[in-house]
């Protein structure tokens, strides 16, 4: 019997419906399995994954039907990656080691949940004074917590090329500075390696440098202050290292600038404790002769201004599990767990929690050991810390501070007078009028 | 299954002619909404997001009219991004259609190891942007980049040299890696058209006494100018839409000397949580690859 065209193409089409629903029943079909909790950081080297996973097994071990997977996002790169999570509802259940002013920023649009009984539920006397500070929200409740501390903008320096270049002291002033790199520079040897490019990395380090003159960029109520005198001074400091950076720094980030200084093409370096950790990793014949202090400032009257991105841990709204997700978050800061990841970057995230500091198992760490001083040094920095968020303990917490670093308005200041040699009046001028603008956007 | 089978009763030819007709439609449904879902939505709902203030991470919208595009064409941003894609996109895309030529009419002679080389041509075509833009930069490293080490040891120059942070090195060096990344697609297509040209045209226009340039351009040139012309009409509009290349090799810098479009949108939409501008810039980029479009839809209607 002969089959008509269109029975055939009928049939077809119901077998194929047919297939796809069975399909489509399949996927559907996840009860039983495991609950999924999706955790999300930039502070992702293998060390750093490597200390995650160990936190995770001790929490699946404890919570069997429970699997957390660590996905990395990056510096540079979280707040485009956010911004298209949220907007996806494709948020991660637990994200980590984002500066505090991005989770003040989200708290405030209403994208991520309190953690008040998160910090209950660890005791807020647990913490340093003033460690949860920075994530005390308008409303009164807590945005985020301290997952630890970073001195970001440390002067690293080298011992044995300074004092081969007849220098006793760490610099502590701009003009001490710019002698010894202009003292230690030669062929084959810069004398600092700072950053240049358009990028996050560029705005916040010249954030650091305004305030090391004694500047602003805000007043504390949030008006506009980048207009000043110290903005100048900052400009003309910024571009007199020009000479003593490699060419290449017109596009360093946070990578080549550690790089530069960890390989030892640098004499000098801007970073946080992460140097230590990368030192002793790929270029372990320097690591008795180097030594950090508090960035310089432009006289030794401006006191040290280090700049501590304070980072954190929140959880999104659309998170599907909030409680576990919590739950996780609070076994981080147990004490078995917490010095976990503090180890994996000993200097770089400093602990928040008090008794870490004293703790038998975080002072055995090798590198703890040998660097006892500069981590001292660090830890108090830190703590005494700032960042856009909250320039000053005066100063209203900033909502637009992530949005101001993500424009790169900062970055392109520097740019437009550094590389392009714009008149900075004019310069400042523009960066003054877009940071009004997305102020009020 | 007997009775699915069965045949249906003669109907009248009315009958007929409008169950055909529902049949056509239940047969072009799925592609019209397949088609509606991946390109009418997405155009409607870019269109639809220009119109409005849009906050990225929650997606509140406001309604905005047409100041967003007021604003875009008003200021300086757009025409300067404009001016730099114009710039990459020329760039870029000549050096694709010079080095492209080159190598396929050097693949079409009988060299040695021909075979191997037609496969690595395309090497660069087929590697991940990410990967390729790794490589290069750190090839071009200050610090430890071979190419600068190399010039420095032959002489060339004493110290290293900035290629991805200064003007207009930055631009010079992204037009250069562009081209290097792209050339494959236009030594594929030359070198398929180049077999198909007939050999007696060459040898009777040797035995007629041309020299090989004469050859080139008397022959080769005006069989390879259809291909050649496509080719140049979708790479030109694949290059204006680059995005990863450039935001990964030099992030727009410096300043905003290689801010093409692509990245103005990407900054507007996730930098600065704009999207609803984000969408007015993707509008104005759509109408104007839809320009560049149109001599392309009419050369190939022409050839039909």
């Amino acid at each position: 019997m002969p089959i008509a065209r269109r029975q055939v193409l009928r049939g077809l089409g119901a077998g194929g419906l047919g297939v796809g629903m069975a399909l489509l029943a399949g996927c559907g079909d996840r009860t039983g399995g495991p609950t999924i909790l999706r955790w999300w950081s930039p502070q992702a080297t293998p060390e750093q994954v490597a200390s995650y996973r160990e936190q995770i097994r001790a929490f699946e071990s404890r919570n069997p039907n429970v699997r957390i997977v660590f996905e990395p996002t990056s510096d540079e790169g979280y707040p485009t990656q956010f911004a298209a999570a949220f907007a996806a509802g494709q948020m991660p259940d637990l994200v980590t080691h984002l500066p505090s002013f991005a989770a003040q920023n989200y708290y405030d649009r209403g994208l991520i949940e309190p953690m008040d009984d998160v910090v209950a539920a660890i005791g807020a006397d647990s913490f340093f004074p003033g460690a949860l500070a920075p994530f005390r929200a308008a409303d009164g409740h807590y945005c985020a917590i301290g997952i630890g501390s970073t001195a970001v903008d440390m002067l690293w320096y080298r011992q044995d090329l300074l004092q081969l270049a007849g220098i006793g002291a760490a610099p502590r002033t701009w003009d001490e500075l710019r002698a010894a790199c202009a003292k230690v520079q030669r062929r084959g040897l810069y004398g600092t390696a700072l950053p240049y490019g358009m990028n996050s990395m560029t705005s916040l380090i010249f954030i650091s440098i305004i305030h090391q003159a004694g500047g602003q960029l805000f007043t504390p109520e949030l008006d506009v202050a980048i207009d000043s005198p110290p903005t100048y001074a900052a400009l003309d400091f910024y571009r007199s290292m020009r000479e003593f950076c490699p060419p290449g720094a017109t596009i360093f980030s946070w990578g080549e600038c550690l790089t530069a200084f960890v390989s030892g093409a640098s004499a000098t370096g801007i970073y946080s404790g992460r140097v230590l950790a990368n030192v002793a990793a790929q270029n372990p014949r320097i690591a008795d002769v180097i030594g950090c202090v508090a960035y310089p400032t432009l006289s030794r009257a401006i006191p040290p201004w280090t700049f501590n991105d304070f980072p954190s841990l929140f959880i999104p709204k659309g998170a599907r599990n909030p409680a576990l997700a919590k739950a996780f978050a609070i076994s981080l800061f147990s004490p078995d767990i917490y010095p976990t990841q503090l180890r994996a970057t000993p200097g770089h995230i400093l602990p928040t929690l008090k008794g870490i500091v004293d703790d038998p198992v975080y002072l055995a760490d090798p590198l703890v050991a040998k660097y006892q001083r500069e981590i001292a040094m660090m830890a108090k920095l830190a703590a005494n810390g700032h960042n856009l968020g909250m320039e000053s303990p005066a100063h209203l917490p900033n909502l637009r501070a992530g949005e101001i670093i993500a424009s790169n308005c900062i970055a392109e200041l520097v740019q437009r007078v550094v590389l392009e040699g714009e008149n900075p009046r004019l310069a400042v001028g523009q960066a003054a009028s877009r940071l009004e603008r997305l102020m009020s956007a | 299954m007997a009775a699915l089978l069965r045949l249906r009763p003669a109907t009248s030819p009315q009958a007929l002619a409008r169950r055909d007709a529902l049949l056509g439609l239940l047969l072009i449904a799925p592609t019209v909404l397949i088609l509606s879902a991946v390109i009418a939505y997405p155009l409607a709902t870019t269109a639809y997001l220009s119109l409005h203030n849009v906050y990225t991470p929650t997606l509140a919208t406001e309604w905005a009219g047409l100041s967003n595009y007021r604003a875009i064409l008003s200021g300086g941003t757009f025409w300067h991004a404009l001016a730099t894609t114009l710039v990459w996109t020329i760039g870029t895309l000549a050096l694709q259609l010079l080095f492209g030529v080159a190598m396929a009419l050097l693949l079409n002679r009988n060299i040695r190891l021909r075979a191997l080389a037609r496969s690595l041509v395309l090497f660069p075509y087929f590697l991940a942007t990410v990967v390729a833009v790794l490589v290069w930069r750190w090839l071009l490293n200050g610090l430890f980049g071979v190419v600068d080490h190399a010039l420095i040891a032959l002489g060339l120059i004493d110290t290293p040299v900035d290629w991805l942070g200064t003007m207009p090195n930055a631009m010079a060096t992204t037009i250069v890696i562009g081209a290097w990344k792209f050339f494959p697609f236009v030594v594929i297509a030359v070198l398929a058209r180049l077999q198909t040209v007939p050999a007696h045209l060459y040898e009777a226009a040797r035995l007629d006494g041309a020299g090989s340039w004469a050859r080139f351009t008397d022959i080769t040139l005006p069989h390879l100018s259809g291909v050649l012309g496509l080719v140049a009409l979708l790479r030109m509009i694949w290059d204006f839409r680059e995005f990863d290349l450039i935001y990964l090799l030099t992030g727009g810098g410096p300043l905003d000397h290689t801010r093409t479009l692509p990245l103005v949108v990407y900054q507007q939409a996730f930098g600065l949580n704009q999207m609803g501008m984000a969408a007015a810039y993707a509008v104005l980029m759509m109408l104007l690859v839809l320009a560049m479009t149109i001599p392309y839809l009419a050369r190939a209607r022409g050839r039909r």
